[in-house]
């Protein structure tokens, strides 16, 4: 009797979760007829919706080197697969052509499109969840008074089941934002508010610096602590993280403006965030960012004093590094950083460090006319003990760090 | 201040240098030039772009490679052996020179006017040409491969395509450097 009366119910619960699947699988694949908006907006709004958009980096993802502004096609690593920013020129078919100034609001704050599509959260919209209406419409205006561009997004390459955009429900249940992100520092003067808003939400640093849990979520019991999104580690950017390594916030200002600071010039994506963002700031709001990063009263920068390093290490510094980075580790300007100061030899765990010295950096130009040289990688020419050595004396010497990086972590960064 | 000296053994186009007192930082464009006389290699700009200051460093295994000397410290090559553009031509009993085939190539395509980026470029191609010899490649690949071989090299006399060409004639006719495939 009993197995007679599971049998119907089982096959019920079973066609029921297969059309819910189906109803989820039409929302998030059925396209948008809505028609085709005309926008217009006055200069001085175009031109706030620009700054807004740079404070809010769109170009970064929605835009790839060689591509069309806006076009999207960037690819972002991550470690569910490769997740390609969207185009969101005025194109009727490819872009957001067919979007209100409403659903707009909707899409860049819920992460949520027209049709009910949703976005994957390499979409920041954990962060831009408390954009204003004002400067999300300002974008809006800017966005569809530009170029339409009719090029298709590339399909993003996720595996199953990261492929099914509808379990974003269940994600956006456990993780999605409501509130403020935690404040990294204390203050309440008008600066430090305009500089959360611009930190936590505009820029939305917390994407990168904020460590990840297993889900792809944010750490927010730990903000700004610093987050591993590729190659490089986006570093602790929090006020004793930034103090500890010699950052202070005039510095800080200096670096988000120009790339380039007496800690070091901006590399990988942060070279990318200065590019295309932060270098168009106002002073007002570099001093805000700053402001908040530091806090209205900032910890006092950390002075390290010059240490002699190991012998062996200094050997391969003047062989290998003295060149461009001097014989002292002065520098040369436009050429390479100095090592003296260098924010980056005094992180802690030395990922960035070694990566660099593994692979090298290449040539970057800065706003104005700040450039460097490209720096060959040494991957080839170093053993992991002779790179540990070297790392070693970079740290003992200028980082006030002891030298204990293991030829083993060199290895093991090699092999990424 | 005192300048520290250490001594480097090196072989330099098939000759033994050294011990040799050579003081710590001294980058290797200016051993090459004020310890053993060896002017051909040139210093461009002196942070490692132009590459007008490679030389040769051959491995063990009999592979060799491109390193830059004017960022590079003499102290690196201890114990190494290069080749500069001095080590190229070959010298008969009448102390005769015949330029190496790459040297020759450059000269009959009018490959250089200053000459300045010169042994840069005849260092790049006879490694480019070496690692050919290892690993040939197919003839609808060659273009690339020596646009890339070539690509961190800058001339700022001919517009490169003279090297280019020069470099292509001496692959093709050098047996061995292109793969045969079914159609020959």
């Amino acid at each position: 009797m009993a197995k007679r009366r599971i049998l119907p119910a089982l096959s019920i619960l079973v066609i029921l979760l297969l059309v819910i699947v189906a109803i989820l699988w039409w929302r998030e694949h059925r396209s948008n007829d809505n028609p085709v908006q005309k926008v217009t907006a006055t200069d001085e709004q175009i031109e706030r919706g620009r700054y807004a958009a740079r404070a809010a980096d769109c170009a970064a993802c929605h835009t790839v080197e060689g591509g069309g502004l806006f076009a999207g096609g960037f690819p972002m690593e991550t470690p569910f697969g490769t997740v390609h920013g969207s185009n969101i020129t005025p194109s009727a078919d490819h872009g957001i052509g067919r979007w209100t100034a409403e659903d707009f609001r909707r899409g860049v704050r819920e992460g949520v499109t027209p049709t009910g599509r949703h976005l994957y959260p390499a979409m920041p919209y954990n962060s831009y969840h408390l954009m204003s209406d004002q400067d999300l419409d300002d974008i809006y205006a800017y966005l569809m008074t530009r170029p339409a561009i009719d090029v298709p997004t590339p399909e993003n390459s996720l595996p199953f089941p990261f492929n099914q955009r509808f379990l974003m429900i269940g994600w956006n249940l456990l993780f999605q934002n409501t509130d403020p992100l935690p404040a990294v520092s204390k203050g309440d003067s008008e600066l430090w508010v305009r500089g959360r808003y611009l930190t936590d939400v505009m820029g939305h640093c917390a994407e990168c610096h904020t460590p990840r849990g297993m889900f792809g979520q944010m750490n927010l019991d730990k903000p700004l602590e610093g987050g591993t999104l590729g190659r490089f580690k986006a570093a602790d950017i929090t006020p004793e993280g930034l103090a500890e390594r010699g950052w202070t916030p005039e510095d800080l200002s200096r670096f988000l403006a120009t790339g380039n600071a007496p800690q070091g010039s901006a590399f990988s994506e942060m070279h990318m965030v200065v590019a295309l963002s932060t270098q168009y700031l106002n002073k007002n709001d570099l001093k805000a960012m700053t402001t908040y990063l530091m806090g209205d009263q900032p910890p006092a920068a950390k002075k390290v004093a010059i240490q002699p390093g190991g012998e062996q290490g200094r050997a391969h510094y003047l062989n290998l590094c003295a060149g461009c980075h001097g014989v002292s580790g002065e520098g040369k300007p436009n050429v390479a950083p100095a090592m003296a100061g260098n924010a980056t030899i005094r992180q802690p765990d030395a990922v960035n460090l070694i990566a660099s010295v593994l692979d090298g950096l290449p040539e970057q130009s800065f706003p104005g006319t700040g450039h460097m040289q490209s720096m060959p990688g040494f991957a080839a020419k170093m053993n992991d003990q002779q790179m540990a050595e070297l790392v070693n004396y970079t740290r003992t010497t200028w980082g006030g760090l002891p030298g204990d990086i293991k030829p083993g972590q060199i290895a093991e960064l090699r092999g990424h | 201040m005192t300048i520290t000296t250490k001594p480097i053994t090196l072989n330099i186009n098939g000759k033994k240098q050294g011990p040799i007192d050579v003081p710590e930082g001294l980058m290797m464009i200016d051993f090459l030039h004020e310890y053993v006389h060896l002017t051909g290699s040139r210093l461009g700009c002196g942070q490692g772009v132009c590459h007008a200051c490679v030389v040769i460093e051959d491995e063990a295994d009999g592979s060799s490679h491109e390193t830059r000397t004017c960022i590079t410290g003499a102290h690196y090559f201890d114990g190494k052996t290069i080749r500069t553009v001095e080590g190229h031509a070959t010298v008969d009993d009448k102390g005769e020179e015949t330029p190496s085939a790459v040297q020759q190539a450059f000269m009959d395509h009018y490959s250089f006017q200053c000459g300045y980026c010169t042994p840069g470029f005849v260092n790049a191609a006879t490694v480019f040409i070496e690692g050919l010899k290892r690993n040939p490649i197919a003839r609808d690949e060659l273009e690339e491969a020596i646009l890339k071989a070539m690509n961190n090299h800058i001339c700022r006399c001919t517009g490169y395509v003279r090297y280019y060409e020069a470099i292509r004639d001496v692959v093709l006719n050098t047996p061995g450097l292109i793969k045969e495939t079914a159609n020959g």
